[in-house]
């Protein structure tokens, strides 16, 4: 990856997708030709890295699974280290396109952001998702806004671009579980920037979601958690980078 | 004294001779094992030294001696299970940046002997 140029890498975190990962990197290098993309295989059992790789991808293999909060970090915490100025997260099930990529970049670039979510609600159009995930959304943008000063239509997107001052906080701090609304709270604690562009999105190539009926319980209850415990963080242990602060 | 000491008794050295054989076995670390063995102690020396608890219950306000043990044992295992949670969400904080570290390790290690294998088979070509 030496020759290539460190402006921008994508990343996506995959698990189990052997179904869906390859046409995702294959979307992505046809709308950026010769762009990096990096896939996270965070402990898959099936053909993921390989499928990965004979699409031309880089790839980081973790030895075991750490779930997607786990997996994310590791792309951040690369490209970082690597000296990547900016990165697109797209989720490796083909909900995100890749067409989509450069409105992302775009509006980080016009209002100079640290972090730009595409959000699938503020024009409604594309696949959307079912009644009931709409609903915890709601509510979460509803929580969000007084923490976050301003409403965010779709906290729980993953297709994501953030630039080199995020990838120093998120590669040092960044939630395990469920990270997309945590990473919201972060980046508001450490007075960045953030907004959102409208994107289409698309329903999934191949998979199921790992958020089912009865884990939504779950899901709800343990972002509240760590949305609360964001708020009051005491930052001990990542205080040791002096660039942490933004 | 009352029956309940004695079983509090039997179990804490129940308890503190199940660690030293989890210990000596090495399926406890010494430094893990420490809050173990002084939870298990404190328990033992309370429930058969008498004047130790009845002195307790006096200065705690209960007339319940045996309440006191109890309430004791809950205090002392609740504080070691708090410390041990602790313990865990920094392992499992080290665990994670351990995988991320091997992960990307082995990428770099990919990327070497990638650039190696094309290095020698230019030297092949020559």
């Amino acid at each position: 990856m030496d020759l290539i140029d460190k402006r921008l890498l994508v990343l996506v975190p995959a698990y189990n997708e052997e179904g869906a990962v390859g046409q995702v990197i294959q979307a992505v290098q046809r709308v950026l030709p010769g762009t990096p993309v990096l896939v996270v295989d965070d402990g898959s059992s099936d053909e993921t890295t390989a499928t990965a790789k004979r699409a031309g991808a880089e790839v980081v293999r973790l030895p075991h699974h750490l779930g997607l909060g786990g997996a994310v970090q590791t792309g951040y915490r690369f490209a970082f280290e690597q000296g990547f100025e900016r990165v697109v997260r797209l989720d490796g099930d083909g909900q995100h396109p890749a067409e989509e990529i450069p409105s992302l970049l775009a509006k980080m670039d016009a209002g100079g952001y640290d972090m730009v979510t595409g959000s699938r609600y503020l024009e409604r159009n594309g696949y959307q998702t079912q009644a009931l995930r709409r609903f915890g959304g709601w509510v979460f943008s509803i929580i969000l806004r007084p923490i976050l000063g301003k409403r965010i239509s779709d906290p729980t997107s993953g297709f994501i671009a953030v630039n080199r001052n995020a990838l120093a906080v998120f590669s040092h701090s960044f939630p395990l579980e469920y990270p997309e609304i945590e990473a919201l709270v972060v980046l508001r604690r450490k007075a960045m920037s953030f907004a959102e562009t409208p994107v289409h999105m698309k329903p999934r190539l191949a998979g199921v979601s790992t958020i089912g009926s009865w884990s939504a319980v779950y899901y709800m209850v343990r972002v509240l958690l760590g949305v609360l415990v964001n708020v009051i963080k005491y930052e001990k242990r990542f205080h040791t980078t002096p660039w942490a602060g933004g | 004294m009352e029956r309940i000491r004695w079983i509090a008794a039997a179990l804490c050295i129940l308890l503190l001779l199940q660690i030293i054989r989890a210990v000596r076995r090495e399926h406890i670390r010494v430094e893990y094992s420490m809050a173990w063995f002084g939870a298990a102690a404190i328990l033992l020396v309370l429930s058969l030294w008498d004047a130790a608890l009845q002195w307790l219950a006096l200065a705690l306000g209960i007339e319940d001696v045996s309440f006191v043990l109890m309430l004791l044992a809950g205090l002392v295992f609740l504080f070691t299970f708090f410390r041990l949670t602790i313990e865990v969400s920094t392992l499992k904080d080290h665990n994670i940046l351990v995988s991320q570290k091997v992960g990307m390790l082995e990428w770099e290690i990919r990327r070497q002997e990638e650039a190696l294998r094309k290095l020698r088979d230019k030297a092949g070509d020559k």
